[in-house]
């Protein structure tokens, strides 16, 4: 019995400094994050979405400017991060890892990636794009609208969003603030959210 | 009974010592804390915590450029965190350098400006320039805060002693003693090409210091 205390006893002090960094995250003051079952704002995407993530997010018929509501898929992952951010940095493969589980699960359809790069310019935002090779849309947020309008949250921040078919705007089914255990903990957290 | 007995006394005996009955005293909570998904997002945040913010916005500029581009850099020898130095006669002739002056070391801003250029080496490397980060912090405080940062890849000089020697010869060192947030570029034959004396309340873009790098030809 004494052995079994001291040795849980060494496996928490081991095991504390990795637990503890799982959920790497820069905090933002005054951050009031949506909690889940809020309505989440129907945002800008902006102009510059290229045809390929037009056409992944659904939307491959329309042209020029693109807001949430005009993504027609039942559930998405929007993530709030910034390049400047470490433990953004850090995330980028894992978050490229979730994107292929999804599709090698076969939710390609149904689940889709979105990062919206807070206080980023276009120009910070290809920089990330290009080092991570990250392959689901990434929208320049360099004014901070977007992270105003869902709570100024701090980095990286995961906002799942879910709709029903026929409804416009997205519901908050899960909200949470940094980085994520392993993507398929996250995926299962995901797909069990959505309803 | 006997068994409760044998179970509490090895715990007082003095063989475990105070340490070990803190400890597991402790246990119950920190495996508490632990898990909690609040304490896992938040432990960043320690290095947040430990940021000083500013009561109010400084005035965004607060010193007179004592250079202008075409002008030649002034020389400078500085000490870096790691224990080596940084020299003007480094990057002549050689490469283009690339200063960014940050204010104060354990600040919001300057914490928040440097770990985006950890992952644009390729991006400086490809235009044949080397980047060093400035600041007036001496160099145990830098050490600190930059390894607190998780590393950068690029030298980072102290311009400690005396007291901004480079920062007021550029004309970019504030009254209360601390540089402007300032992007300098230099080309091979140390010339100045390009000033930014940035709002010291934000992070300059990134991408207009690359635009600016990549438009310096000979």
């Amino acid at each position: 019995m004494k052995r079994t205390m001291w040795a849980f006893v060494l496996a928490v002090m081991v095991l504390w400094p990795g637990l503890a960094r799982a959920g790497g995250a820069s905090e933002a003051a005054g951050s009031e994050a949506l909690p889940v079952g809020a309505t989440f704002p129907d945002v800008s995407l902006g102009s510059d979405l290229p045809d390929a993530h037009r056409s992944y997010l659904g939307i491959a018929q329309k042209d020029g400017p693109v807001r949430l509501a005009d993504v027609t898929a039942p559930v998405v992952i929007l993530e709030i991060f910034s390049m400047y951010c470490p433990h953004c940095q850090r995330e980028a493969p894992v978050l490229n890892d979730l994107y292929a589980l999804l599709e090698r699960g076969g939710h390609a359809d149904t689940v889709k990636m979105l990062g919206i790069g807070a206080g980023n310019s276009a120009m910070e935002v290809d920089i990330y794009r290009n080092k991570f090779q990250t392959p689901y849309p990434l929208v320049a947020d360099q004014k901070f609208e977007v992270h105003d309008a869902c709570g100024k949250v701090g980095t990286p921040y995961f906002y799942v969003l879910a709709k029903k078919p026929g409804e416009t705007a997205y519901t908050v089914v899960l909200s949470r603030l940094g980085r994520m255990d392993s993507p398929e903990s996250f995926a299962a957290d995901v797909l069990a959210a959505a309803p | 009974m006997s068994r409760s007995h044998s179970w509490m006394t090895p715990l007082a005996s003095s063989r475990r010592g105070p340490f070990c009955r803190i400890l597991l005293a402790a246990l119950p909570l920190m495996v508490v804390i632990g898990f909690s998904p609040t304490a896992r997002a938040e432990e960043a945040p320690a290095f947040t915590d430990s940021l000083f913010q500013a009561p109010e916005p400084l005035k965004s500029v607060d010193s007179v450029l004592a250079v202008k581009v075409g002008d030649p850099m002034p020389d400078f020898d500085l000490p870096t965190i790691d224990g080596g130095r940084v020299r003007l006669s480094d990057f002549v002739g050689k490469k283009k350098l690339v200063l960014s002056f940050v204010p104060a070391a354990w600040t919001p801003v300057c914490s928040g400006q440097w770990p985006g250029y950890n992952i644009a080496r390729e991006l400086f490397a490809a235009e044949n320039a080397e980047l060093v980060g400035i600041s007036v912090d001496n160099v145990p405080s830098l050490h600190a805060w930059v390894t607190q940062m998780g590393g950068l890849w690029f030298p980072v000089a102290s311009d400690f002693w005396p007291h901004g020697g480079l920062t007021g010869k550029l004309g970019i060192l504030r009254p209360e003693g601390v540089a402007e947030r300032a992007l300098f570029i230099v080309d091979e034959k140390g010339i100045i090409r390009y000033i930014d004396v940035h709002d010291i309340n934000s992070r300059p873009d990134l991408g207009v210091l690359l635009t600016a790098l990549r438009g310096i030809k000979d």
